[in-house]
């Protein structure tokens, strides 16, 4: 197997906060990589110097064997794509699910818009009849399907997301992850997940890195990390509030 | 709780909302009594369970409509009372932690100053009286530095702290019902153990009553006393925190089957299959 992604020496600075500290990791073609940490332990920044959305920083980055420089040619985002976090936010209220699946098709002068949006819609379990509706007329997991939709009409072998269930209920979770699963398995997707949930992570991903302070204080395989064999304090407590969380139901 | 008079009655509370097309009902006959306990309304988003919490303190936007066969506050009945009487009741003796921090709060007043201003509105207190509450309500909540977090402005502070900041200013006028819609879902697990302390410990030294707003069923389960669980406006069952796997409701028995599990892996989650007899029969 090939890597798809490698990363090494990555460090980011905003201002004078040094928020992602000589980062590493290596993600395979057709795995899916999770990255866990609290809330501004630099894990979303890292996504976002992957995607090129954030154009400051520093070490090297090399995606499907190119090394990435901090602008991007456009064949890259055919290649890459990313689903946030709050589909609320990441749709343009005033554009129909039509115009915003059109729109990267006509950047990338794809053609045959009719044809690709039809069955991107269709990959995401979302008939036609969404097609011409606005995000307020959808629900919270349709407007995530319709973000992740708009990830893969570019075909891209490379989907970063960034929380893609932390804003939706339960039971819309597990219709993503059920849907992010069946994507990988029909496309051999290459997946990083980045998540504050333990459990979510541990059910799309096979290796995971452990983020605090903007460091990876530790990666390890799910296997290790059920078993209990980790290093890091910081790994067990998350480990620990997790298995807390189900002990509470299972033990009843 | 089984010989003192409950702190609050509901019954039969209903929401509706007229629009220009239809009635739109957001909570359908919803009936509970609240001891000096930790219960919890769960349940998806759409629920009902956030509508539930802003109609007890009569919250409710415009086009909404209240009504109740009966909704008491220790005994005193709250249906009857005006404006004023209501207001009375909001902030002082019932009052609500939102769910997000960074939308509830100021964004131009510091969060010292808010919290005093929850304190002059109920009391006569002067502005040095409200500080000094302030600032033993901040430590209360258990922020190392008061002195500095109360010149502080909402964008200043993490979510935890803006969190714990909504926390103290809603029980600055020691209420007797707190009512937490989703404390603690916009925070990281470690934070969310720290907030959680913080109400388990006001809920057993001051005797309060505490309404838990959440969709997080693991979190119930191990936090609260009782859990009553919603859908679509209704109840579908009221379970003892402790029995909620047990719960018999296929709705409680979906909600649990989707979670992943990060010992028990599975290939494919459950999901929900909604029964349409839920919305109009009530339980199974």
């Amino acid at each position: 197997m090939s890597d798809a992604i490698t990363v090494s020496g990555l460090n980011v600075s905003f201002g004078t906060s040094h928020v992602v500290k000589d980062v590493g990791f290596t993600v395979r073609t057709g795995e899916s990589y999770g990255i866990v940490g609290e809330s501004g332990s630099g894990k979303s920044t890292i996504l976002r110097a992957l995607s090129g959305l954030n154009r400051d920083w520093s070490g090297a980055i090399t995606i499907g064997g190119a090394r990435q420089q901090a602008k991007r040619p456009p064949a890259f985002y055919r290649q890459v794509q990313m689903v946030f976090q709050d589909p609320y936010g990441s749709l343009h209220p005033r554009m129909t699910v039509d115009a915003t699946l059109a729109e990267p098709v006509a950047i990338h002068a794809l053609g045959d818009v009719d044809r690709r949006i039809d069955r991107a819609l269709a990959d995401v379990g979302l008939d036609g009849g969404f097609r011409f509706r606005y995000p307020h007329q959808l629900s919270g997991g349709q407007r995530q399907r319709v973000a992740i939709a708009r990830a893969l009409i570019l075909e891209p072998s490379i989907l970063l997301l960034d929380e893609p269930t932390s804003a939706l209920d339960v039971s819309i979770q597990a219709e993503v992850l059920n849907l992010l699963s069946d994507l990988k398995a029909a496309r051999g997707l290459t997946l990083v997940l980045v998540s504050h949930n333990l459990a979510v992570v541990g059910h799309l991903c096979g290796r995971v890195a452990v983020m605090k302070d903007g460091r990876i204080v530790e990666e390890a395989s799910l296997e290790a990390i059920r078993s209990g064999d980790i290093r890091e304090a910081y790994t067990r407590d998350l480990l620990a509030a997790s298995r807390r969380a189900h002990g509470a139901i299972s033990a009843a | 709780m089984s010989s003192e008079a409950p702190l609050l009655t509901v019954e039969n509370l209903r929401v509706r909302f007229h629009t220009p097309t239809r009635i739109v009902e957001a909570v359908r006959g919803l009936s509970f009594t609240l001891g000096r306990e930790k219960l919890a309304i769960v349940g998806e988003s759409g629920s009902g369970k956030s509508m539930t919490g802003r109609a007890i303190l009569d919250l409710v936007p415009w086009p909404g409509e209240v009504t109740a066969d009966r909704m008491e506050f220790r005994g005193q009945d709250m249906m009857g009372l005006d404006k004023h009487g209501r207001r009375a009741i909001r902030g002082k003796r019932i009052s609500m932690v939102m769910q997000d921090p960074k939308f509830s709060l100021n964004p131009v007043m510091s969060v010292g100053q808010q919290i005093g201003e929850a304190y002059r509105v109920h009391t006569k207190a002067s502005r040095a009286e409200a500080r000094e509450r302030s600032l033993s309500m901040l430590e209360a909540v258990q922020i190392r530095d008061p002195q500095r977090v109360y010149d502080l402005y909402p964008h200043e502070v993490s979510g935890g702290m803006g969190q714990r900041v909504m926390i103290a200013m809603m029980l600055i006028g020691e209420p007797d019902i707190l009512i937490a819609d989703e404390p603690t879902s916009a925070l990281d697990v470690t934070v969310q153990a720290q907030v959680l302390d913080i109400l388990e410990r006001l809920v057993s030294d001051r005797g309060m009553g505490l309404i838990f707003i959440s969709h997080d069923l693991p979190l119930v389960a191990s936090f609260c006393d009782r859990v009553v669980v919603m859908y679509a406006g209704r109840v579908m069952e009221t379970l003892d925190a402790k029995a909620l796997s047990k719960g018999k409701h296929p709705y409680t028995q979906g909600l649990l089957g989707c979670l992943p599990d990060l010992d028990h892996p599975k290939d494919r989650l459950a999901t929900l299959q909604r029964d349409p007899a839920w919305v109009s029969g009530g339980g199974a």
